[in-house]
């Protein structure tokens, strides 16, 4: 299987300038992202909250990749994982429909009756005419959404492919949350950028991270037991949310609320944040298990970052 | 390397099984029938091709799922495999995933859950999966599941793969169409140049794909399936992206032009899908003479959506193997780039199809195309 490589990360989430400001204790100085200014503008124009941040996120990721021409992202696979992402226009539609007609329907609504616009609305802003792929598959979608973002270059259908994780807060979004009684959760985006090792190598790109490892399975333990033996040294890091029972996890929705599908994309940024401050053992992201959003016992998800570049010196 | 599909299952408004569904295509039988669940007062279309099989009480949460668990039953009690418990990974495409649920929720305070959102967990509940992804990718979605399921199966991670596609009927769906749609369509009639546009259909569909040469019974195999994006409009489709889609479809397969016997249409019964469609289509079999045949589904099951291409390639597999390739109903004026089509309209034809091309275009500007080779 070819090696996939992280190039780039950038975030479009309130308070946070970068991704180093994932990294406990988070951001050093005030500011950073402010939704209120930078969801605004003509090129936001006509497009949902998710979408918006999505746009905030994927341009820092790809600036952070140094891949800012059109020539570059041609062939570029997008992959979207969101769980809210808009609902808050089903909602709102439906409500319109039924208190009036659908002559009170705005037509610039059409394209967020499907899931996949936030995908969509990303692949025209930056070009990306490769695999378009919107995953919405509950609390371990963002991981879920790397693996098949790494599937896609595996299999050759792309070189580059760029992950976003959004959830927006809306009414409808803040209304779902509270089913089962979640307190806080997620308003913003994270984008990483995904190649192949030789793409980047060619196009002279540091690789921060690389994939080493995917599993899913009914529960926890299952999952570390072969992300623990995957690799000759023991992980050094491991994100992760305090009911995986591992003592020294960062629980990243501890500082966010909850991430639902952006969460798995986060933990990687994070873990590009970490390794770039020159750690170099592995880390483990997982998501999933006992969660509002899942049925018991329905999938915990695993993904394995190593270092950049170390496939190539365990190949010397 | 190719991966055969041994089991299939399907759902729509014109049959419960896939035999009973090209049954009914191949005699004209169409679906259409009044709103069901609507106030039809409030909208200016008032025909779909749901499934009918809501309480009279009203509509219901659930559907779309309910049909994705009975079809993926059924595909593996084809394919053999129901009772073997193994995990097989199942890659689902959706377009409305559960919004129908969610509209009910938020309008009538039907129950919902979050888990309710994917298939996921209906899927861990009845089947025991645990490596399941919904994958909500507009009305190519299940094309691009089984895209995705041949690349798992060709890098050797896995032997077999179940592949689905459901939808079910959503007001906010339903109703946005029907606002920007300049006409209002009482039908859905692909190709035609009296059509005025889409109108939704319901159903869910299931393959069991599998390694080539892992069992002795196949149905079909999957020669090759590709996938792009038009990156261009949010809703309109891109003739040149729709075509780099074909083209890369027929090298993955290792097919030229002339070795396709049939094509099922995308044939959404849009303005702009159906002549872009013909146009790409015409160019791109203009050598092949006398070119393949062509039908599409959607005016006797509706536009299913996230499923339909998978739908109409089960379509496609019972026509290679009954040897009749049903007709487009309600098709009597083919559009002018049609022109030279061997249009499959008026009556079934009976004919030797051993590879089809089947089309699945959406919104998000996602394209997939599949070669699919028969076996006798």
């Amino acid at each position: 299987m070819r090696t996939v490589v992280v190039t780039g990360a950038g975030l479009a989430v309130p308070g946070m300038v970068g991704i180093q400001d994932l990294v406990p204790p988070g951001p050093a100085r005030s500011g950073g992202f402010d939704p209120d200014i930078a969801l605004c503008g003509r090129r936001m124009r006509h497009k949902d909250r998710a979408s918006r941040f999505a746009l905030g996120a994927v341009e820092p990721s790809l600036r952070d990749a140094g891949l800012c021409d059109g020539a570059a992202l041609a062939g570029a696979a997008t992959v979207v994982s969101t769980n809210f992402g808009n609902l808050d226009s089903v909602c709102s539609f439906a409500a319109t429909i039924r208190s009036g007609s659908v002559v009170d329907l705005s037509p610039v609504g059409l394209p967020h009756t499907s899931s996949n616009c936030t995908a969509g609305w990303v692949a025209i802003e930056f070009g990306l005419s490769g695999p378009s792929l919107t995953v919405c598959n509950g609390a371990t979608g963002g991981l879920d959404a790397l693996f098949w973002a790494g599937n896609l270059i595996g299999a050759g259908r792309a070189e580059v492919a760029v992950v976003v994780g959004v959830e927006p807060h809306t009414d409808a979004v803040a209304a779902l949350h509270a089913i089962d009684g979640a307190e806080s959760w997620l308003d913003g985006a994270v984008a990483v950028v995904l190649e192949s090792a030789e793409h980047a190598q060619d196009r002279g790109r540091r690789a921060r991270a690389e994939l080493a490892g995917y599993w899913r399975a009914a529960e926890v333990s299952e999952v570390l037991r072969p992300a623990r033996a995957a690799l000759a040294e023991p992980i050094g890091r491991y994100l992760a949310d305090q009911q995986t029972g591992l003592a020294d996890a960062d629980d990243l929705t501890a500082r966010l609320g909850r991430c639902s599908g952006a969460l798995g994309v986060l933990q990687c940024a994070a873990a590009v944040a970490w390794l770039d401050r020159g750690n170099t053992t592995p880390v483990l992201a997982v998501s999933g298990g006992t969660s509002g959003e899942q049925a018991d016992g329905e999938a915990v998800a695993a993904l394995l970052l190593t270092p950049g570049g170390q496939s190539a010196e365990r190949a010397a | 390397m190719v991966c055969d599909i041994t089991g299939v299952g399907a759902v729509a408004a014109i049959g419960a099984s896939p035999a009973e569904i090209h049954r009914a295509l191949c005699v004209g039988r169409s679906g259409r029938a009044p709103l069901r669940a609507f106030d039809a007062s409030r909208y200016r279309a008032r025909y779909a091709y749901e499934i009918d099989d809501r309480p009279s009480t009203g509509d219901q949460p659930g559907r779309a799922t309910r049909w994705l668990c009975q079809v993926i039953d059924a595909a593996l009690a084809d394919a053999g495999l129901a009772s073997s418990g193994a995990d097989f990974p199942v890659l689902v495409g959706t377009t409305m995933r559960e919004q129908r649920s969610v509209e009910l929720w938020w309008t009538e305070r039907q129950p919902l859950t979050l888990a309710d959102l994917h298939f996921g967990s209906a899927l861990a509940k009845r089947f025991g999966s645990r490596r399941t992804y919904t994958f909500a990718n507009a009305c190519a979605a299940s094309l691009y599941a089984l895209g995705l399921a041949t690349d798992l199966i060709e890098s050797g991670q896995e032997d077999t793969v179940v592949v689905a596609g459901t939808d079910s009927i959503t007001e906010s769906a339903f109703g946005m169409l029907d606002r920007v749609q300049n006409l209002v369509p009482d039908a859905l009639r692909p190709l035609d140049k009296t059509r005025r546009g889409m109108l939704m259909g319901e159903g869910a569909v299931a393959v069991v794909l599998r390694r080539t040469g892992t069992d002795r019974q196949r149905l079909a195999t999957v020669r090759g399936v590709s996938m792009n994006c038009d990156a261009w409009h949010a809703t309109a489709p891109r003739a040149e992206t729709i075509a780099g889609a074909v083209r890369q479809a027929h090298e993955r397969a290792r097919v030229r032009a002339t070795d396709i016997d049939l094509v099922m249409l995308h044939g959404s019964g849009t303005d702009l899908n159906d002549s872009t469609e013909a146009a790409v289509l015409a160019d791109v079999f203009d050598d092949a003479r006398p070119g393949p045949w062509m039908t599409a589904i959607k005016s006797a099951t509706g536009h299913t959506l996230g499923g339909s291409g998978l739908l109409s390639l089960v379509v496609a597999v019972f026509a290679m193997r009954t040897g009749i390739v049903p007709l487009t109903v309600g098709l009597t004026d083919p559009v002018d780039e049609a022109a030279g089509f061997r249009l499959v309209r008026g009556e079934s034809v009976t004919a030797d199809v051993s590879v089809a091309q089947i089309d699945a275009f959406g919104f998000g500007g996602v394209n997939a195309v599949a070669i699919v080779e028969g076996s006798r």
